[in-house]
Order: C-alpha cells, then structure tokens, then sequence
C-alpha cells in the first residue's frame, strides 16, 4: 500500500511537473518536459527517477500538451520518457470495469492511461509502446434531470428505466462532472472517444459542476471541470455558460501549478491566446 | 414533484405553521407612535412575514381543516395587532413615500381583510410618479408593485412596467452564474416570489428567466445547502415550486423535514439553536415562515394548481 509521505512526494513532483509543462506551453521554460523533469530526478540528491516517471503517469497526456497545442515536434528524449513511463508499469490489457462496478481510481488512472498513450502514438509512434493502449470502459453518462447526487446507476439497478442492457451508467451532476474533472487531462484537441461523447452529451451537467466548483472555491476542480467546456466549445457544442470570463476569473484565481495548467489549455482552446 | 417530496412538503410546512401559531405572541408590536414603526421595524417586518405565510395558506387551498384554522387565527391576530389596518393607513398617511404599509396590507387582502380608508389613499399614492420613483433596490420594486396587483391597483391607472422592472434586476440580466453571492441569492428568489405572486402566476416568469433558472437553481440550492444556510436554501426551493415547470429534488424535502425541530420551528442556519422562547422566535421565525411558504406552494403546485384565482 503506497504510504502518504511517497503519496506526497509523488503529488509534489505531479506539481513540478504540470510546471514544467506550463512553461514549455508558454514559452518559457526548456524545449523538454517529461526528460528534463526525469533527469533532474536522478541528479537531485534524494530524488527519485522512480517518482518522476509516476508523476509523468498522473499528468498523462498533459506532459505532451504543450507540441499537440503549439505543434512544434516534441524531442526525442521526451517522447522515449513518456515511453518508458509507460513501459515501466504496463496498463493492464483487460481495463477495470467502469464505476459503479469498479473502483473509481483504477479506472480514473486507465482512461489517463490511454490518453497519454494515444497522444504519444500520434507525435512520435516509433518511441510508443508496442502494445496499444486498451480502451477503457465507457464513463457514466450525466442525467439533467435526475437528483444531482444521485450515484452512477445501471439499469440493473434501477426498475423504472428501460436502458439496453450494457448501456452506459447514468449519474447526477453533482459527482459525474468531479470526475469528469479527473479526466480533463483527455480535454486536449486530436484527443477524441467515450469520455468525450459523454462531455458532449453533459454540457449542463459539465456548466453546473464548474459553477459550484468556483462557488466552493474550489480553484483546482473548477479549473480542470472548466477546461471541458473549453474543450467542448473549440468542439463546437453550444454550452449553457460563456466558458472565457469563468476560464480568466480561475485564471486570476489561482490555486497551483496543474489548475494554472488546465488553465492555460483552457485559454488555448477558447482561443483566448495565440499558440 | 413525485408523491414522496409533496407529503414531506405538507408536513413541514404544517408543523412550521403550528409553531409560528403557538409563538404568535413574541411578535406582538410594543407600544411605540404607531406611525413611528421604523423604531420598530425588525418586529413589524415579522409580523408581515407571519401574515404572508398565514395568506399563503389561506389561499393555497390544500391546507386541512386545522391548518386553515390556525392560519386564519394567525391572520387575526397580525390584523388586530396593526389595529385592523388603521395601523398601517396612519404610517402611509405620515410616512408617503414608504412602501411597507401598502406590501405589508397586500398580505392581507390575500386573506380577506379589506381596510377602505387606506386604500382611498393608497390608491392615490401608487399613481404618484414620486410612488414608483422611491429609490429601492430593484427587486423591492417588485415587491411594491406585486403588493399593488394583489390590491388591485395593477392594472390600472397604476400600471407597472413589469419587464422593465424585471430587466433591473440582477436575475433579470441572467448573470453569470458562478458569480452569485449570499445576498444576490435571496435578491434571485425574491424577484421570482414577487412575479408569480408566490407562485400564483407561474407564467409570468419570462421564459428566459424561467430557462435560466431551470439550470442553475439546482446548483445554488447545494452550494447554500453544503454551507448550512437552510434558511436561503428554503428560499431556493420555494423558487423551485414557482416556475412554470416546477423543480424539486426529493433529497432536498428530506434534508428541510430533518433539520426541522419536532415543535415545527426550522432553524436559519447550522448553528446551536439556543435561547428562550422570545430569542428563538427573533432568530428563527423567518426560515419558518419559509418553512410554510415552501411547503404550501410546493404542495399546491404538485397538486397541479397555482392557487385560486386573485387578484
């Protein structure tokens, strides 16, 4: 069981990491994200290749964000540390069962999975992992209209719907848009599938969770919640909500380095920067 | 709203009815100049709050025998204690640019009481450019001019602009809805209590409003309902029971039936409710009387009517 102090330390080097990514997207920083943020890990005193790659894991495709944005080509050592971040500890072939019937976590981590997975097979498919990445299990689909806390429900468990068997479950907005929230690393242009059908299908659903999530103050899941409507906007869906002025009120937020990435995305997306 | 959340909803607002009955007393008006009120106000805007909640039911017409009779004794007893209404014409008379005396009578012509003298001169009065130009904020507005309809001063030679008075308001611009706060909050529900007349005239919320909320009520009603603002979250769900199209979330009926004491009071927010009688009625008669607004309008309105027809 992983203790709380390497929770910690993995979270930290998530943080320096989505920095990294941050300054590349801007500019800023070096030409490489993920071999840069390897490399100082194995110089640094104390530091931890290991927990270096698993932060390249927890960001996934949000370390290759910055080429899919500005399209520049991403180096060759950033490219081989994506793959052996994925080589190092394989996605398991058979993915976990979507919620309500799986974990949320195992499942969260595959769809994060295939998303750095595909996108580095479309930059740079020579230094891909032979295997392709698994489809996971289609998300819960939001119901507008149903109690918002209403928990991921299959039509097994629920008597008076007449879904087809195998139908995707249906959720309340309340914790369907937080997770979704999980996944906003796959809010990336190129990117497209299940999760992103369901965001399309959940725009409300998707308005109303950042507009609590904001209200709550919390910056970090309002920011990743928000970058979906950004992501369905450049997608041409029509929202319930203009997704700038809430995108620039997180911005001036702030909250951390991966929700002023998120951010930045957002930004890119709407339009609201030139790449 | 399904059968599960109306009888959650008749049974709160009848067990927040019993105990603003029990505790008329503590919103007994003392004997300050009786056209002198504002040194009295906190108790003479309650004292309009009770009667509202006791016309409401009077005039929702799903009430039981007991209940429409503690409401009309609740009634009552609002009436004498503004000397059945002469109260309330003496403030006009020396106070003409107040609009309480005229929305707070309003309550009572809902249920009944009819006092000639201040409606010969309230009738003037709402003709007055002066009348409609009081610098209130703009939901006030329609609360003034919602008390002149349930009158019978609109329409008439007292018309308001009832879209332009809307279009003031902060809901009227369909804000963003992320940038709400507390105070806005209960500006939102107001402005939608005074166009339905408490959800009498469910369509005259202008669509895009009644759209507009559709979306986003559910989203304010859990953010005050995490932050234990039951009182604003009551308030939300009367909202709710007043669109064309009324919104209700089981979830939320059970939440209001388990905060509420067994004596009926609904306290206003999660803090300790503590103190004597006469300092609990001054802390928690208003989330009560929601308490009975909400359930009353929420039940007429899953029972498929919007009220009888008034004025």
């Amino acid at each position: 069981m992983i203790s709380e102090r390497a929770r910690t330390a993995h979270s930290e080097s998530a943080d320096q990491l989505a920095r990294r990514a941050l300054d590349a997207l801007r500019g800023t920083g070096g030409a490489a994200v993920a071999a840069v943020h390897v490399e100082a890990a194995a110089a640094e005193s104390g530091g931890d290749p290991g927990v270096a790659l698993g932060a390249v894991r927890i960001l996934g495709a949000d370390v290759l964000a910055p080429y899919v944005l500005t399209g520049q080509a991403p180096p060759a050592g950033d490219t081989a540390a994506v793959g052996l971040a994925l080589s190092a500890l394989p996605p398991d072939e058979t993915p976990p069962p979507a919620p309500p019937a799986g974990t949320e976590e195992a499942w969260t981590m595959a769809w994060i999975d295939w998303g750095l997975a595909t996108v580095l097979a479309r930059l740079d498919p020579a230094n891909s992992p032979v295997r392709a990445a698994p489809l996971p299990q289609d998300p819960p689909r939001c119901d507008d209209a149903t109690p918002r806390d209403l928990p991921p429900t299959t039509a097994a468990h629920d008597g008076d719907r007449l879904d087809e068997p195998g139908a995707p479950a249906e959720e309340g907005w309340v914790s369907w848009s937080v997770r979704m929230g999980k996944l906003a690393s796959l809010a990336l242009p190129g990117l497209d599938g299940p999760v992103h059908d369901a965001a399309r299908a959940g725009a409300l659903g998707l308005a109303r969770g950042a507009t609590r999530a904001t209200l709550r103050r919390d910056h970090p899941t309002a920011a990743r919640i928000t970058r979906w409507l950004a992501w369905l906007h450049a997608d041409g869906v029509q929202l319930p909500l203009d997704p700038a002025p809430l995108t620039e009120n997180i911005g001036l937020l702030g909250g951390g380095d991966r929700p002023a990435l998120d951010t930045a995305v957002a930004r890119r997306l709407l339009g609201l920067e030139d790449v | 709203m399904s059968p599960a959340p109306a009888q959650t909803a008749h049974a709160i607002g009848s067990r927040a009815l019993a105990w603003l009955h029990a505790n008329r007393e503590h919103g007994k008006l003392s004997d300050c100049p009786r056209a002198d009120l504002v040194d009295d106000a906190d108790t003479y805007k309650g004292l309009g709050e009770s009667a509202l909640a006791a016309s409401l039911v009077l005039r929702g017409g799903v009430a039981g025998t007991a209940e429409l009779a503690l409401a009309r004794e609740l009634l009552e007893f609002c009436w004498q204690q503004v000397d059945n209404g002469a109260l309330l014409y003496e403030r006009l008379l020396r106070h003409p640019l107040k609009t309480d005396p005229m929305e707070t009578y309003a309550h009572f012509v809902r249920g009944g009481y009819r006092h000639p003298q201040f409606e010969r001169l309230a009738a003037h009065t709402v003709t007055l450019r002066s009348t409609h130009a009081v610098e209130h904020v703009p939901n006030r507005r329609l609360a003034v001019a919602n008390s002149a309809r349930v009158i019978g001063f609109d329409p008439g030679p007292a018309a308001y602009d009832w879209a332009t008075l809307t279009r003031a308001t902060w809901l009227g611009a369909t804000p963003e809805p992320w940038h709400i706060d507390w105070l806005t909050g209960y500006s939102v529900t107001h402005v939608v209590f005074h166009l339905t007349d408490w959800g009498r005239l469910p369509d005259r919320l202008p669509a895009e409003l009644a759209a507009y909320l559709t979306r986003w009520l559910p989203v304010w009603t859990e953010i005050w309902a995490e932050s234990g603002q039951w009182d604003l979250m009551a308030e939300l769900m009367i909202v709710g029971a007043c669109l064309p199209e009324p919104w209700a979330e089981t979830g939320d009926w059970q939440r209001l039936a388990g905060l509420q004491r067994e004596d009926g009071l609904v306290p206003r927010d999660d803090q300790p409710v503590e103190g004597d009688p006469a300092e609990l009625f001054d802390a928690h008669q208003h989330p009560t009387v929601v308490a009975v607004v909400a359930g009353t309008v929420a039940l007429t309105r899953a029972l498929g009517g919007a009220g009888q027809p008034g004025p």
